[in-house]
């Protein structure tokens, strides 16, 4: 391994070319292939939301598939806390959450996508706003959520467990980038969730599946070239950028397959990775 | 009549409003030189190793909702020091929100982004590294490097690189913050231990707490101990030569008060 490797973001080191492990899957599992899966979907009628910076809906990216959402905000006056305002402007503050829902709709174009921001001034409310974004996507009637944020806060531990037990019951698949730093983060850790790191290659349809957890999949995420604000591209790096690939094809799945429930699509997915080898369909598995 | 309640007859509480002046004082006396320094090293050595024409620590300043420049090295056109930007803008603004790094490159030259990023600093990057600076669950600040020269854009090893000098930053500002709360820290606790005591209220040691015990004597120490702070700096001769020159002017005082009290020389 190269020094370079060595120093890829946290997480991303189990999806280095030669560290990748090789399965093989068996029995009706290994019938499942990415064109059954996925094939000719292009995400229709299915609901995305995107947890992030919100997003500017008329950039040339989003071809018009942003349908609404919410920017939420700290408010020590408000009952919960937070404030909850309809999107009614096409703003991004950074351009980060633009970049996911441009991922998303390049892989999965007909999907619907809901901006909810949760990211704003203010620092002591974040994780409370974070979560409170998870809630409104759960209680929205979303089909999939992009998480490209975590906290590492261990207060929120609970509250973030409660969420995403809550949204696997209610049948919402939740993908959850993990911290580009080596530390603890919620909700990318539970196995509720939809974990997900960056590999270097470029296939947005190429994936792979880790079988030493906490991080079980890892999508591109080096050097995209993503929209970004004011209608702009930048070339990005950051597992951010790896989540969103995973939330398009999971919305591609949803669309085809719409009587799957999370963890069937986590086993599907499992078996359309790109390190997953088809093996005999009459063995045992 | 002695009321156990009034500070000026109470000499536990009396020395204790003490003794909270001189942690204070100490605390500012042995801060390991100026913070600052330190973390100007930390960037222009960030900014060397990844051969990145500039770079910049920015701090959270909660209150106001803004990221301040502390310290910048390399191309710009002026000093950024001070300078102050929203916390919701921005790629440093990003990465203090979100708590996670970010590479940028191929920024294009038409965007607000750089409009906005030139007027505040006066310097157009094409590529940005930026990383965040925490302690435990808080974040201090952002860490940032711009441009790297022969390459178009950061790449993910540099991600993971700056992150070690991050944790380096991370660490001197956290310590030279706690140094400087030193009084205020242990005032706060000493007063939660006298509140918590609803057996024995020491309502004295509230009183003596809570007053801002002669501002101007407080303030005259911690001008002291910030000159003998920059004394050790310099070196040991000459914090023992300013150590001597306050000496001697102490007794030079003390004598005059003597003169002036008809005490006379001995």
């Amino acid at each position: 391994m190269s020094a370079e490797d060595e120093m890829l973001p946290a997480y991303s080191q189990q999806f280095l070319p030669d560290v990748i492990r090789e399965l093989t899957s068996s029995g009706p599992i290994s019938e499942i292939t990415p064109e059954w899966a996925w094939g000719g979907s292009t995400g229709q009628g299915v609901r995305v939301a995107v947890v992030d910076t919100g997003i500017e809906y008329d950039h040339p990216a989003l071809g018009g598939q942003v349908y609404g959402g919410v920017n939420i905000d700290w408010d020590d006056t408000a009952k919960d806390k937070v404030r909850y305002e309809p999107v009614d402007q096409p703003i991004d503050l950074v351009g980060h959450g633009t970049g996911c829902a441009g991922i998303i709709h390049s892989i999965a174009p007909e999907a619907k996508l809901y901006s909810v921001r949760v990211l704003g001034t203010n620092m002591k409310g974040r994780a409370y706003q974070f979560a409170s974004g998870v809630d409104w996507a759960v209680e929205n009637g979303m089909d999939v959520v992009n998480l490209s944020l975590s906290t590492a806060r261990q207060d929120y531990f609970a509250m973030f467990h409660a969420l995403t037990d809550d949204a696997y019951f209610k049948n919402i698949v939740l993908v959850s980038a993990v911290s580009n730093l080596l530390e603890p983060s919620y909700p990318s850790l539970y196995s509720s969730v939809i974990s997900v790191a960056s590999h270097a290659g470029r296939d947005p349809l190429t994936y792979y599946y880790n079988p030493n957890p906490p991080v079980e999949f890892g999508a591109p995420g080096i050097d995209l070239r993503v929209a970004w604000k004011d209608k702009g591209y930048v070339i990005s790096t950051g597992n951010s950028f790896a989540a969103p690939h995973i939330t398009g094809i999971v919305a591609l799945i949803r669309a085809k397959h719409p009587d799957l429930t999370p963890f069937h699509i986590k086993c599907v997915l499992w078996a359309c990775a790109a390190n997953v080898h088809r093996g005999n369909p009459g063995a045992a598995s | 009549m002695i009321n156990p309640n009034d500070p000026k007859d109470n000499p536990l509480a009396e020395e204790l409003g003490r003794l909270v002046q001189a942690v204070a004082a100490a605390g500012k006396a042995t801060l390991p030189g100026s913070p600052d320094a330190l973390l100007s090293s930390i960037v222009e050595a960030a900014a060397s190793i990844f051969g990145a024409a500039a770079a910049s620590i920015l701090l959270v300043n909660e209150a106001e909702g803004v990221l301040e420049f502390k310290v910048t090295y390399g191309a710009s056109n002026r000093d950024l020091v001070g300078t102050r930007i929203p916390l919701d803008q921005g790629i440093a603004g990003y990465v203090a929100m979100s708590g996670q790094p970010i590479a940028i490159s191929d920024v294009a030259q038409d965007t607000r982004f750089n409009r906005d990023f030139a007027q505040s600093t006066g310097y157009v990057p094409r590529s940005i590294l930026a990383t965040p600076l925490t302690s435990g669950e808080r974040i201090l600040g952002v860490m940032e490097v711009l441009d790297k020269i022969n390459a178009p854009s950061f790449g993910m090893q540099d991600m993971e690189l700056l992150g070690l000098f991050a944790r380096q930053a991370a660490i001197a500002i956290d310590q030279a913050q706690s140094i400087e709360h030193l009084g205020e820290a242990l005032v706060l606790s000493l007063k939660r231990l006298a509140a918590s005591d609803a057996e024995h209220p020491s309502d004295s040691l509230l009183v003596v707490l809570d007053s801002n015990p002669d501002g101007g004597s407080q303030n005259d120490l911690l001008k002291l101990a910030d000159l003998l702070n920059e004394f050790s700096r310099l070196g040991e001769a000459e914090r023992e030569m300013g150590l001597k020159i306050l000496t001697v002017f102490s007794e030079y005082a003390q004598n005059q008060r003597r003169v002036n009290l008809g005490e006379g020389w001995r």
